[in-house]
Parts: structure tokens; sequence; C-alpha cells
């Protein structure tokens, strides 16, 4: 990717921002490479497990940000709080009841993330800007 | 008559827009080959530093470090590589690859104080690195294992006299290649 692609992601983990089948969107790369992310931001991630993978999460926290988080939403409520350090960010799916994201292997660093979502454009009806889309208010977990 | 100079007026001013854009699509062409080898092939390195005494210079020397390498796996234990920092996200850095996923690395935690050694098993889609000069390196002995994303190329060749350019290319024995950054002799390996 250059400056924008045109991108297909397909699985559960950002249900119901996007379609477990498949949605078609925009992604671009210059805010990674200018710093201009933040929470709440939908990022394509190259997952540090599988380096050929590239992963679609939300950004929760930057570098020196406390996230809290619902370890396994599936058997409890139980939260913990984590201080991000330097040079790394934490991602979260938006369905965190199965979702393989920082909880799991941890903060990532900052030199994987690839791009920076900002337009859905499959579905048709679904067609729009995904900036901040307010799917997940990143300070509150209720 | 007006009509006429009108109409000569015209027919140079095409030519010359002709000329002019001909010439900067030429220039835009350049730099897109320029770009496409540098993101994905070839790029040159500039490192400096003591992390990687005496295979590198301290004050600094220039490289060519490759990327296919990386993309397609075909880096292992002993390589020299180029890797993001995963504190400062801006820096690039060289160190010695030492080992790959599922590999068991033994490492001095701190060779000023001590000669205490810890063993450690890289996870899985992470690298191990390491400094040649491990007194003074900032390397996976302090922010662990590095995912493999970060690699971006494989050092392959030092370009001794980049200055000059010309005598480069007249003595072939003026750049270094591969055996120079091969393993020093008094490195311990496990």
């Amino acid at each position: 990717m250059i400056i924008i692609e045109w991108l297909q992601a397909y699985g559960p983990s950002m249900v119901p921002t996007f379609n477990l089948t498949g949605d078609m969107f925009l992604a671009e790369r210059l805010s990674i490479k200018f710093g201009k992310v933040g929470p709440g931001n939908i990022i394509l991630l190259r997952s540090p497990e599988f380096p050929r993978k590239v992963m679609v999460k939300r950004l929760l926290g930057l570098e020196s940000h406390s996230v809290t988080y619902v370890i396994e939403p599936m058997k409890s409520d139980r939260c913990d709080t984590i201080g991000v350090p330097k040079g790394h960010v934490w991602v979260e799916g938006d369905n965190i009841y199965n979702s393989r994201d920082s909880r799991q292997f941890g903060h990532v660093p900052y030199g994987l993330l690839e791009g920076k979502v900002f337009c859905k454009i499959w579905p048709s009806k679904e067609f729009g800007s995904l900036m901040k889309s307010g799917m997940k208010d990143p300070d509150s977990y209720s | 008559m007006v009509g006429l100079v009108g109409r000569l007026w015209n027919l140079q001013y095409k030519s010359i827009v002709k000329e002019a854009s001909g010439k900067t699509l030429a220039v835009a062409k350049f730099f897109c080959v320029l770009h496409v080898t540098n993101t994905y092939l070839c790029t040159f390195a500039l490192a400096y530093g003591p992390s990687m005494v005496p295979t590198f210079n301290l004050t600094g020397d220039m490289y060519l470090a490759e990327r296919l390498s990386i993309k397609f796996g075909k880096v292992g234990p002993g390589d020299v590589v180029l890797l993001r920092s995963p504190e400062s996200p801006r820096k690039v850095m060289v160190k010695r690859l030492l080992g790959l996923e599922s590999h068991s690395i033994t490492y001095v935690v701190d060779p000023m104080k001590s000669d205490r050694c810890d063993t450690i098993v890289v996870p899985k889609g992470h690298v191990w690195v390491e400094g040649d000069n491990i007194y003074n390196s900032r390397d996976s002995r302090q922010f662990g294992p590095v995912p493999y994303g970060l690699l971006e190329g494989k050092v392959f060749c030092k370009v001794t006299t980049f200055l000059s350019l010309a005598h480069l290319m007249l003595n072939f024995d003026a750049v270094n290649c591969t055996s120079s950054l091969s393993q020093p002799k008094n490195k311990r390996r496990v």
C-alpha cells in the first residue's frame, strides 16, 4: 500500500462494524506515517503472531495511555488495567467475545501498524465514513 | 495579421507544454521506479553507533540492504538485519538476528556486571536480535523478542568508499561483500 488501498476483511472479531463474511473498505497509510491516529480509529496492523497476516482492529490506547479491558468476557466481568509502554499501542476487536487481540498477545509495537481504515465501501447500504464511528467508547466498559 | 500571430503563438505554446509535460512525466516515472525499488527491493542504509562494533563503524558507513529475503522469510540466525525499533517507531536499527520463532536463545544479561546467562524461547512470530557489541547495545536483551513484522531488510553489502563512486566502479575490491558481515570469530554461539 502506498497511499490508499482497497481491502476486504472477514472474520468475527469486528462484528458489528464489519460483517462476518466480508466487507470492503478503504484504508490509507499517511496517518500512520505522520502519527495522526488515536483511540477509536480502526486500523490495519500486521499480526505479531503470524507475520504474513494483516488484521483489522480498533485502536484503544497509544503509548503511556492506561487501558482497562475485560479479560475474559465469556466467563466473567473481571477487568484489568494496563499502561501501554513507549512505542506501543493497544488494539481490540469490537466483538470482544470472539477476537484475538491485545488481550491475548499484549501491546503491539507502533511499527506494525499498516494503515487506517476511513471508509466502508461494501455492502453498499453501509457505505460511509468510519472515522471514530462511535461503536465503542474506549474509556468505558459495561 | 493578428489572427496569424495568434495562431503561431498557439502552436509554440502547445509544443512547449507538450515538451514540459513529457519531461515531467519522465521525471515522475523515474521517481516511481526509485520508490518501488527502495520499498520492495533494495535500499541504502547509513548506520552509525556503537552497538555493532566491530562489524560496523562507530562513526557510520553506508550499507545496502535488500527487502526480498524478509518478504520470503529467507532470513536466519547470523544475518544482519534492519528493523524498526519497537520503542521508537521512527527509528530503524541495525542488529544481528540470533534466533527465529521457537528457537532457544542463551544470552548474557548484563555483560558489564557479571557473566550471568539466561535462556529464553522465542515466541511464535517473533525474532531475537542482538548487537555485536553486547557491552553497548540496546537490543532484545532489553526490549524482548520483536515481532517479525518489524524487520525491514537484510544487510548484505558494505559500500566502503561511497563518496568516491568512480573509484568504486573501477576497483571492485572497494566494496566488501558478505564475508565481512559473517559472525566475528570470538562471539559466543549456542
